[in-house]
């Protein structure tokens, strides 16, 4: 290899940048996304089952764990060893698992049923074609 | 007082909390090479299959469906044990981590503080954070708190607060099976009439010096009660291996910050060659000064392309993550070095036959490679069987999981 000329820092004399007391870290998307990073997950959505939320297929799903599901959340749960991608709805005729296309059928939990809650989705990425 | 966390059949769980189809079923997870089982389900234990079974004696019963294994994913239980110890750092005055599914923590202190509950409050938010159950074991020392987190995992909430006087259970406990005394002690111990952990604690410090010297002295005081174990003093300990220090001054920049990780790492390398042992990888970590305690945290998973006890190969791994534990301004206070997947040199030997097991560097012919790929860049001259792109896995890893937590490529998937 051949030593090329390096030139190491720089000095500058004169003023100091007025914009040096503005600085301020980059925006970082984990900041955003990732509130709590002991309990977040990464998930790969398959399939068309949640379109109508706009989760599509081979979207990248945020899941936190730390948070428990409520009524109208979109969470990821267990059935029959799978996970699944669905809202969480409950109420006085129990727990069910509903899909964002008339295509799928509702899951219900049979009674006395648990569900097998993994964590609750709290951002969906979607990157176009061509990424 | 001192509490021991400690994941309940940490790699199985592990396996579970991304493969829901494992719960309820006997799961083993076997050691490098697919060679033994290393952690075992609750179902898989009342088999009476023990520790260490090789695989190649239960093929069968895998074929017939009535077991299931899984290849050791140290990237999953590495990066599983950085969110435990995380969420511990969260919740404890002190964190000190063992091994990769052990931590010793310094619980809070103060009138109002029911320990008890504060394990069971720990234990459910590991539980639901990061999905692993664990046992949560309090003591006064180290050597009692080990004792208690045994207790711990045989209770339903999974919490144990060693009694003030603990005599009756160290009575029941035999003495091998106390931390740090070994069955290669049994003999020597039998024949001054010590058989339990009370006989330990009771007997007089010289029987107990000429059996065991000063290990096994500070060993008998712990059990006493009095706390004599020093963070890092786990010498007579093969199954944790690792090495951490607290820096006299902060270090705050990246070249202090991997001359430390260097050196902790020839040393836990010497202590795995001092025991005849390999070690799978490794979680390197380092920790903000703060006054008052706390600090920020960073922690990285380290796996070897094979087992090995050379310190220079676990540097060829180590050192390309250092810079991801460095941020600049940041004043550190501590490094450390923990391994895992600890195997007997000898065994791995034998398993490793098809694969290129030998020490690069003490090769005449890699010496060369090495001169070759100094002098036209690295990576230009490599043998053939390194394969051709991202194949770092020399390991036999034939029934290996996703990497769901560390590769992008392998996360799982839900529909």
């Amino acid at each position: 290899m051949s030593a090329k000329p390096r030139v190491e820092g720089s000095v500058v004399a004169g003023f100091p940048s007025p914009a040096e007391q503005y600085q301020e870290p980059p925006l970082d998307l984990n900041e955003l996304l990732v509130r709590r990073p002991a309990a977040t997950f990464f998930v790969r959505v398959q399939g068309d089952s949640m379109t109508g939320e706009g989760i599509r297929d081979g979207d990248l799903l945020v899941v936190d764990r730390s948070l428990r599901p409520a009524d109208g959340d979109v969470v990821i749960a267990s059935v029959d060893g799978d996970f699944t991608v669905k809202t969480y709805r409950r109420d006085g005729s129990g727990v069910r698992l509903e899909p964002a296309n008339p295509a799928y059928p509702v899951i219900r939990l049979r009674h006395g049923q648990e569900l097998d809650y993994f964590g609750k989705v709290t951002a969906c990425i979607h990157r176009f074609a061509g990424k | 007082m001192t509490g021991l966390v400690d994941g309940n059949n940490f790699f199985v769980s592990c396996e579970r909390v991304f493969d829901r189809s494992l719960v309820g079923r006997p799961v083993a997870v076997l050691s490098n090479n697919d060679g033994c089982c290393v952690s075992r389900s609750d179902e898989f234990k009342a088999l009476g299959i023990p520790m260490g079974t090789p695989y190649f004696q239960l093929r069968d019963r895998e074929a017939s469906g009535e077991l299931v294994f899984r290849s050791s994913n140290y990237e999953l239980y590495g990066d599983m044990s950085r969110r435990i110890v995380s969420l511990l750092r969260e919740e404890a005055l002190d964190v000190e981590q063992y091994s990769i599914d052990e931590a010793f923590i310094r619980p809070p202190e103060g009138a109002g503080i029911d320990l008890a509950e504060y394990g069971r409050r720990l234990r459910a938010k590991i539980l639901r954070w990061v999905g692993v159950p664990c046992g949560v074991g309090f003591a006064p020392t180290k050597t009692l708190a080990k004792i208690a987190n045994h207790a711990a995992k045989k209770r339903p909430d999974g919490v144990f607060l060693m009694p003030r006087d603990p005599t009756e259970m160290l009575s029941a406990l035999p003495v091998d099976e106390v931390w740090g005394v070994g069955s290669r002690l049994s003999p020597k111990l039998r024949a001054e009439r010590i058989f339990t952990a009370a006989d330990l604690r009771d007997a007089p410090a010289g029987v107990v010096r000429s059996v065991g010297g000063a290990t096994l002295l500070r060993t008998a005081r712990e059990l006493g009660g009095a706390p004599c174990c020093e963070d890092r003093d786990y010498d007579a300990d093969p199954d944790s291996v690792s090495c951490s220090r607290s820096f006299g001054e902060p270090v705050t920049a990246i070249e202090g910050l991997g001359e430390s990780i260097a050196s902790f790492t020839a040393q836990a390398a010497a202590k795995l060659r001092r025991h005849g042992m390999l070690a799978s990888g490794c979680n390197v970590y380092a920790q903000e000064f703060a006054s008052g305690g706390g600090g920020d945290f960073l922690e990285v998973t380290v796996v070897f392309p094979s087992p090995t006890d050379a310190t220079n190969e676990m540097m060829q791994s180590i050192r390309p993550e250092i810079g991801s534990l460095f941020v600049p301004g940041l004043r550190y206070r501590k490094t450390g070095v923990v391994f895992f997947g600890l195997e007997k040199a000898g065994a791995a030997r034998q398993m490793d036959l098809f694969s290129p097991a030998e020490s690069p560097s003490a090769s005449p012919l890699y010496r060369a490679i090495d001169a070759l790929n100094a002098k036209y860049g690295g990576g230009k001259v490599f043998s053939a069987g390194e394969g051709v792109g991202d194949q770092p896995w020399r390991m036999k890893r034939s029934r290996l999981s996703r990497r769901a937590t560390t590769r992008w490529g392998e996360l799982v998937t839900a529909r």
